[in-house]
């Protein structure tokens, strides 16, 4: 085991933590197990794709978040907020479909093809750290993912907008009863783990492959990730993101085939032990 | 977490008080069965045609995993995507008990739907005390374990991991009295499933009638006033499970032996999804939904699959059922008729 291992467990984990956080934040508002999160990480890669195919890769960083922002925009007008008082498991079952959807519309855009994406020039070739030679741009992801989750804890926790998350994340109705307009909130919740999937999507564009399928392998990862890390608490996503890339990648060190079922027991143990998850109910 | 049933499931089952069941009832029942059994083994006398039996065929062994899913959901409420644990199980089990321990089919056969029923008394202690959405992702999460481990490059000798696993009969063995080289044949091994998935159909009717359906209702419909009242709720659940595991596992290990071939495909995200989403459309409120469902999806698969756009298709159902048919097809079939009945008498008594 050495530093670059390590290094490849926490450039894993960001990329958890970023997409983990969108799944925590929009289950804890709405309730919704979005199962569509795997299919707007993998468009965020797709279109991050096109825009450093034809224009750069830094512009990608703006667009995709910005276009994703606008489907999670879709996504609550059209579905969670009209169907907020059928059951979970129904809007669950939705979100469900609307994945199935998305990876085909993906393969008729894009075909079915497994592309790549360049790192943008300043950002190739390895950079020495720890007395090994990094990859710069997994270097790169690990600071973007750590900046983006210390502002949006500091956002949740010193804003005005982030205490009425907090507040509408723990009861929806009193929060609205207190005066929170929550479809506001819900709007910005829904959009912003969006933006965060499309986010990730395109940070991961140049460090993985992209094919129809990128998705739904990180789904599941992700939806284990938040119920370990505590069910709608964001904090505890990021962590339990962070550390299940970290052990993931160190037991392939190991053994391969041992870390492949590593998320689950995570999940079983977790949630046999302490079934509220790790964090509990904390927002 | 937050445990919700289905809606259409408590409606379509609160209808049937108690005291109706009756008798008359089971005699009524049993008779349709035994006509539709009937007029079943008859269906390769009037298809002759080799494809559409295949695809009936195809339907009535993933029917069996419907029909597992279906019973779970219809008595309990829970919402599984890891039936095909048992479904896959059970086929590779075959595949392993024929190639690896030279068993003839019959003995494969056993052995394979004794895994898979293993599997889902296994997973069932893990996962039956929680519920809703907490039940669905535990199903999801163990089924997709057991994917993980089956492609595993260590696991090749036993499972094939990516290329699948090739099962290779004995030519002079016979299952059920039909030839290892006839069983890839639909009109053969028609009967074979046709009678399996009647007699499991039936079975599942009956226990829904029993006093063990009953708990399995009052568990569904409060788990906890179920257990003041002293019944122990986690004992008629686990069985309940294992029970529709061991449905599934019939139809996985006939599965494996019309195909002589198992791909980890039928262990994957995505045969899961399917196979919910095959139930859903159908109708969970209902003993037939989940087939009818399936025999859909089943069509939908061999005629509108242009391109590989399957998933399109199937993604779009499954939004519009649940938005605008809640209880798939067989629930607004239901509603239909029963406004129909409730109009009859009231537009005559109008004036």
């Amino acid at each position: 085991m050495n530093a670059a291992q390590v290094l490849n467990g926490i450039a894993l984990g960001s990329l958890l933590m970023v997409l983990s956080s969108g799944l925590a934040m929009i289950y804890g508002l709405r309730g919704v197990t979005n199962f569509a999160h795997g299919a707007l990480y993998m468009s965020g890669a797709y279109i991050a794709y096109s825009v450093s195919l034809h224009v750069s890769f830094w512009l990608a960083l703006v667009v995709v978040p910005v276009a994703l922002a606008l489907i999670g925009v879709v996504l609550e007008l059209v579905f969670f907020r009209p169907l907020q008082n059928r059951s979970h498991i129904e809007l669950g079952l939705v979100t469900f479909g609307l994945a199935l959807i998305a990876e085909r519309v993906v393969v008729l855009i894009w075909g079915e093809k497994t592309l790549s994406v360049d790192p943008p020039p300043g950002l190739r070739g390895t950079t020495s750290l720890f007395g090994v030679e990094y990859p710069t741009f997994r270097l790169a992801i690990i600071v973007a993912a750590v900046v983006m989750a210390v502002a949006l804890v500091t956002w949740l926790r010193r804003t005005r907008t982030g205490l009425y998350i907090r507040a509408a994340s723990q009861d929806l109705e009193t929060a609205g009863i207190m005066g929170i307009d929550v479809n506001r909130i819900s709007l910005i919740v829904v959009s912003l783990g969006a933006a965060l999937a499309g986010l990730a999507g395109a940070l991961a564009a140049p460090y993985v492959s992209l094919d129809p399928g990128m998705g739904d392998t990180f789904l599941i990862i992700v939806l284990i990730v938040v119920v370990v890390g505590g069910v709608g608490s964001i904090a505890g996503a990021m962590i339990s993101g962070m550390a299940l890339g970290i052990i993931q990648t160190l037991t392939t060190v190991w053994s391969p085939s041992v870390a492949v079922v590593v998320p689950y027991v995570a999940l079983v143990v977790v949630l046999l032990w302490r079934p509220q998850g790790l964090a509990g109910r904390r927002v | 977490m937050t445990a919700t049933t289905l809606p259409e499931v408590s409606q379509s089952n609160a209808e049937v008080p108690a005291g109706r069941r009756s008798r008359r009832g089971l005699v009524f029942g049993l008779t349709v069965a035994v006509v539709v059994a009937a007029v079943g083994y008859a269906v390769p006398y009037v298809i002759k045609d080799t494809y559409t039996m295949s695809l009936a065929v195809e339907a009535a062994l993933l029917g069996l995993l419907a029909l597992g899913i279906g019973f779970l959901a219809r008595h309990l409420g829970l919402i599984s995507l890891g039936h095909t644990s048992f479904f896959g199980g059970a086929a590779y089990a075959v595949g392993v008990g024929v190639n690896h321990y030279g068993w003839s089919m019959t003995q494969s056969f056993a052995f394979g739907v004794l895994v898979g029923t293993a599997l889902s008394l296994v997973m069932g202690v893990l996962v039956v005390r929680a519920s809703g959405m907490g039940f669905l992702m535990l199903t999801l999460a163990l089924s997709q374990a057991l994917y993980q481990l089956c492609v595993q490059t260590s696991f090749r000798p036993l499972t094939g991991a990516y290329d699948g696993l090739l099962i290779s009969f004995r030519p002079d063995d016979t299952f059920a009295g039909v030839n290892a080289s006839d069983l890839q044949n639909p009109g053969l091994f028609w009967p074979i499933v046709w009678i399996v998935l009647i007699v499991c159909v039936v079975a599942v009717w009956l226990l829904g009638r029993s006093p063990f359906g009953t708990i399995l209702e009052g568990v569904r419909e409060n788990e906890e006033r179920m257990r003041f009242s002293n019944y122990n709720t986690f004992r008629p659940r686990l069985a309940a499970f294992v029970l529709s595991g061991l449905v599934a596992s019939l139809g996985g290990a006939l599965f494996a032996l019309n195909g002589a071939y198992v791909s980890p495909d039928i262990l994957g995200f995505s045969r899961a999804g399917d196979s919910l989403i095959a139930a859903m459309v159908g109708g969970l409120g209902s003993l037939i939904g989940p087939l009818l469902g399936t025999g859909l999806y089943v069509w939908g698969e061999a005629h509108l699959n242009t391109g590989g756009n399957l998933h399109l298709y199937t993604g779009i159902a499954l939004i519009v059922v649940l938005v605008f048919l809640p209880g798939g097809v067989t629930g607004t079939l239901q509603r239909i008729w029963r406004r129909l009945r409730k109009e009859r008498p009231g537009m005559g008594g109008r004036r």
